[in-house]
């Protein structure tokens, strides 16, 4: 194994990691906010991708264009899906935890479901585009464009989510209907209204994260699975809730991933990552920056 | 007048005597139930809807009359059975093992199915052979291409198509015409996924390149379905094979090309193990990257030059799915055909008999779709005369390139 391959695997494990942090992000915001696991986030990915793939193939909008109106879309259905369901299912007297697991579980079946039936199961993928299939080589390390643009807008959109959970009115609103919903209500915020929001921009950054993803990736029904795996154990390892844990998570994630295949059969790769959240699991259970 | 037992009885006495006069003395089949287990939903759902329509139309062939030189074609419906109907009863298997396995005693148990026809995955056709072992109800291979799944002694077990072995065989006669032809090809690349099918098709090219010289200089085995291929298209890359050997399902192969393009790695040459590397989904993507790849098959439309009837039957399948037939639905539309042909023989929708049937076909080649020489199973259940081609698609289509009598154009090679 020479020197350039080590580099090659550490800048495409790091690229990959941010994409990853993106992911996650959204998962981690919402659980954050009201302790309730999103089990369709797989399938708000894969609604995303699907919406970046109908935007090109029907008004011919290039991807990177695009990204922007998938995340308002996206912020739109995140806030519809908190008003119809998630608001009820948060409304049980017992058992709530079960309640949002199966209803955001069922939410997901539905989806993958809609989707196989409006959209076919046929592979999509977008053809040409303004970044897909570029890649740019430096000293012989190749950095594919897509994942490169999705990198900074990874950086773009955690830069921004920190000054506008620290700085805003309604990021502030956020944290404070986080700490004490009751409270919050007392002094006039209205926690439904804080909720949606909450969801509203936890799916426009899974929407970011699709508009990229559906540039280099293949698009079907069933796509959000094997990311969705990525995306809880990058929350989870990087600590339940914490925005910047969802960050750190992802690099970690994309980085361990990266060393293990060339350690071990790149079969086994995603070995490395439960092996490390396991270790982190053992010294810190609420995960490396976990405030819970 | 009043009804006495006795008079009953009596009654019911002639007209059981009358029976054997108003119907056939042989229990009327009215239809032949056949179960067809494949992934309808989950990652590879496209691959059993494409499926469903493969054998509908075979079952649109079966039940209606058609002047096709096809078994079954002429005719409507079991001449066999006095013209009963098949009806087809389709089950999800998602692509997991498990899901098959239940599904399978399901078929049979409830749905009362007379045979079983499946199941695109390998490992899924390990559970279903079993149970159907087990209730002794024939199961056909449509389009399974482990090699270990005629070897483990089961009866009611059949495969019309051809096995990883034959497939990679006919690779490596291949690659040793075009190095007698003084082409340098003298490293391998394997790249397959982690299932029976991946793991199968590599044991089997890296038996075949041991004894004919060849040297494997990356063997990598990936798992299936993986959100990112950096890493093993970086060790394919540094391994630089004379030709690259991928054994992967569509996403993946998709997948494998994207990545090797963002990594600067142009493979010499891509000979594929069929699976992804035969689906329309695949070229659509990344086609206009790999001009050239060649991949085997036991299918190749170029045949309908010589066999009109082949060229008929395409059209009704595009018909029903806006596709041509692939190496996939060909296979399945002859899986049906097959069985349907042995239960036509067998007069009888009992399992033992339709095995004996299926023990006893001797099909010729002209009658089917595919470029076999003919349908006839050995001991094993394995037809060893269904002979693979291998195809390179050329300017949006496949052409088949080996065995020469086969062969309607001479291959590219290098790659261009």
């Amino acid at each position: 194994m020479t020197a350039a391959t080590i580099i090659q695997s550490l800048a495409s494990g790091l690229l990959m990691g941010l994409l990853y942090g993106l992911l996650a992000v959204g998962l981690a915001l919402i659980f954050g906010l009201m302790d309730v696991t999103n089990f369709a986030h797989g399938e708000f990915l894969m609604l995303a991708m699907y919406l970046t793939f109908f935007l090109f193939m029907f008004w011919a909008v290039d991807p990177l264009l695009s990204i922007p109106l998938v995340a308002a879309g996206m912020f739109v259905f995140g806030a519809v899906i908190y008003l119809v369901i998630i608001r009820f299912a948060m409304r049980a007297k017992a058992n709530i935890g079960m309640v949002q697991i199966f209803a955001t579980f069922g939410l997901a079946i539905l989806m993958r479901g809609l989707a196989q039936f409006f959209f076919t199961p046929d592979y999509r993928s977008i053809p040409a585009s303004m970044l897909g299939g570029k890649t740019i080589s430096i000293f012989g390390v190749f950095l594919p464009v897509p994942q490169l643009v999705g990198a900074l807008i990874s950086i773009a959109a955690f830069g921004a989510l920190y000054f506008f959970m620290k700085k805003t009115d309604f990021g502030r609103a956020l944290e404070a209907t986080r700490e004490d919903a009751g409270a919050v209500a007392l002094v006039g915020i209205d926690k439904n209204k804080v909720f949606a929001l909450g969801w509203g921009l936890g799916s426009a950054l899974i929407g970011l994260a699709g508009g990229v993803m559906a540039i280099f990736f293949y698009i079907y029904p069933d796509v959000g699975a094997s990311f969705a795996l990525i995306a809880y154990v990058t929350v989870a390892l990087g600590g339940f809730g914490s925005v910047f844990g969802a960050f750190a998570g992802g690099i970690i994630v994309g980085l361990v991933e990266a060393t293990t295949a060339m350690i071990l059969p790149p079969s086994l790769k995603s070995v490395g990552i439960y092996a490390v959240y396991l270790l982190v699991v053992f010294v810190r259970p609420r995960g490396l920056f976990g405030s819970i | 007048m009043t009804i006495s037992r006795r008079n009953v009885l009596l009654g019911g006495a002639a007209s059981a005597a009358l029976l054997p006069l108003a119907k056939p003395a042989r229990a009327q089949v009215k239809e032949v139930v056949i179960g067809v287990i494949y992934p309808l939903s989950g990652a590879s759902a496209q691959i059993g809807v494409d499926a469903q329509k493969a054998f509908e139309t075979a079952a649109d062939i079966i039940n209606k009359d058609y002047d096709f030189a096809l078994p079954m074609a002429k005719g409507e419906g079991f001449t066999g059975l006095g013209g009963a109907k098949v009806r087809l009863v389709f089950a999800d298997h998602q692509a997991d093992p498990q899901k098959g396995r239940a599904e399978a005693e399901r078929l049979i148990t409830q749905e009362k199915v007379s045979a079983i026809v499946g199941t695109y995955q390998s490992a899924v056709a390990v559970t279903v052979s079993q149970i159907c072992e087990r209730y002794q109800i024939p199961f056909l291979s449509a389009d399974n291409s482990s090699p270990s799944l005629h070897r483990r002694g089961l009866k009611y077990y059949f495969r019309a198509a051809p096995h990883d072995e034959m497939f990679s065989t006919a690779m490596f006669d291949f690659f040793d015409a075009l190095k007698k032809k003084g082409q340098k090809i003298e490293t391998l690349a394997l790249f397959h996924e982690d299932t029976i099918f991946g793991t199968d098709s590599a044991n089997a090219q890296i038996k075949l390149a041991a004894d004919r010289g060849y040297k494997i200089v990356a063997d990598i085995k990936y798992r299936a379905n993986s959100p990112s291929l950096t890493a093993e298209v970086q060790q394919l890359k540094a391994a630089n094979a004379d030709v690259l050997m991928p054994s992967s399902y569509t996403t993946d192969g998709i997948l494998l090309i994207k990545t090797m393009g963002e990594l600067g790695y142009k493979a010499k040459n891509i000979v594929a193990q069929d699976a992804g590397f035969s689906e329309k989904a695949l070229y659509d993507a990344v086609g206009d990257k790999i001009p050239g790849v060649i991949s085997r098959g036991s299918f190749s439309l170029d045949l309908a030059a010589k066999r009109p009837m082949v060229g008929k039957i395409n059209d009704m399948f595009k018909e029903k799915s806006g596709k041509d037939f692939n190496d996939y639905s060909s296979r399945q539309f002859m899986g049906l055909i097959v069985m349907a042909d042995a239960i036509n023989r067998a007069k009888s929708t009992d399992g033992e008999k339709i095995r004996e049937a299926l023990v006893a076909t001797d099909m010729p080649g002209e009658s089917t779709i595919m470029p076999w020489a003919k349908v006839k199973f050995d001991e094993l259940g394995q037809n060893n005369n269904a002979d693979p081609v291998l195809l390179q698609y050329n300017g949006g289509k496949f052409v088949t390139i080996f065995p020469p009598q086969a062969a309607v154009a001479d291959a590219i090679w290098p790659m261009p």
